[in-house]
């Protein structure tokens, strides 16, 4: 009886993933009829940073976009000058999903997570380490690019104990 | 949530083990819905009331030596996982978590513990590689690697489902790691809790003394 609640609730969850980081804004189909005033998508970041790596090869960035505007917009590249190249990717039971363009909801967030969603810096220049920052420009399907100061925590930082 | 969320995982790895992770684990993490489930007293380990036997695994390890798995790690307190080292998020969180947590311990404590990191990409982590990257988290930490099919045998004895790399449509390639942790008794050599990949380091360093005496945690 437990075991079947919770493997549908797992099924559930599935369904709800498929609708990406949405759920946690104000639900679907809001967006356009709630809010005549503002028909642009209007984002800020919060929360980035990057733990710091084993090596310069490759990192892992988060960060969380909100979107306070009536209208959905879209990251679509992120690019530094310290990485040869960094993606987007979601993850999905332990495989990692490269993705080229991720939706922010209208009156929603775009969330990078540990575990989730994660930027990827391949081929850095150096090794970024503890203190230290990596300006990334996000750039997305409507609104203006954004540049965002991330702060690179130590390799176990977790962003929920702040430690 | 985590504590859901893995009982989730581990349900599902238990109902179907051989099951592809893939869409399973990871979507019960996901979003909202597993908040509510039946509470877990807290805990990030889950003791199994039916303890994993050790997988029967003879790799190579960093120094491309043999390694007998049940015969190096006999009556050691043993943590295992499956990872790849082109693995930008929870493959080195996972390590590096266990790494602080154990310089807590005791040293000679430090000494007896075997934290054993499996590849599940052995076609990009050579043993060289796989020691380099290692040495980066802890020197003291065991890196296996060998034939892939061996090691999702050996991953699949003990509930972990992975999978081989393969190329995305853009010619990537794509590996996959597992989602537990496990922990293996000095006393018993049996798996007997898993952790699924939120555990903080806090939750490991308040298990690791315990763990490393085949104590529950």
């Amino acid at each position: 009886m437990r075991r079947r609640s919770v493997l549908g609730t797992a099924a559930a969850a599935l369904a709800g993933a498929l609708t990406l980081a949405g759920c946690s804004g104000s639900g679907s189909g809001s967006g356009s009829d709630s809010d005549p005033g503002s028909s642009k998508a209007e984002l800020s970041v919060s929360g980035p940073y990057i733990p710091q790596p084993v090596s310069a090869d490759m990192a892992a960035g988060f960060l969380t976009i909100t979107n306070k505007g009536g209208a959905e917009d879209a990251l679509t590249s992120v690019t530094s000058d310290v990485a040869g190249q960094i993606t987007m990717h979601s993850t999905v039971g332990g495989a990692m999903q490269e993705k080229s363009s991720f939706a922010i909801p209208a009156h929603g967030q775009l969330v990078f997570k540990s575990g989730g969603n994660h930027l990827m810096f391949e081929k850095l220049k150096h090794k970024p380490e503890q203190g230290q920052t990596v300006t990334v420009k996000l750039t997305f399907a409507e609104s203006g690019p954004l540049t965002v100061e991330m702060p690179v925590k130590s390799a176990t930082y977790n962003p929920s104990t702040g430690h | 949530m985590r504590k859901k969320t893995f009982a989730a995982a581990a349900l599902l790895a238990a109902a179907t083990l051989t099951l592809s992770a893939c869409g399973s684990g990871n979507d019960g993490k996901s979003p909202v819905s597993v908040v509510s489930e039946e509470s877990d007293s807290g805990k990030a380990g889950t003791v199994l009331d039916q303890p994993f036997e050790k997988p029967d695994l003879v790799l190579t390890d960093t120094h491309g030596k043999k390694y007998d798995l049940r015969q190096e790690t006999k009556g050691r307190p043993t943590l295992l996982y499956f990872g790849y080292t082109h693995c930008p998020d929870i493959c080195p969180t996972t390590m590096s978590n266990i790494a602080v947590a154990k310089k807590a311990l005791p040293r000679a404590e430090q000494n007896d513990l075997r934290v054993v990191f499996v590849t599940t990409d052995p076609g990009r982590d050579t043993p060289a590689g796989l020691g380099k990257w290692l040495k980066g988290i802890d020197p003291q930490f065991i890196g296996l690697t060998g034939d892939f099919a061996t090691i999702q045998a050996g991953a699949r004895s003990v509930g972990i489902s992975v999978e081989p790399t393969t190329k995305d449509k853009n010619g990537k390639l794509v590996s996959v790691h597992g989602t537990q942790v496990i922990a293996f008794s000095p006393k018993t050599n049996g798996g007997y809790v898993l952790y699924g990949e939120d555990t903080t380091v806090d939750d490991y360093t308040k298990d690791l003394p315990k763990l490393v005496k085949g104590a529950n945690p």
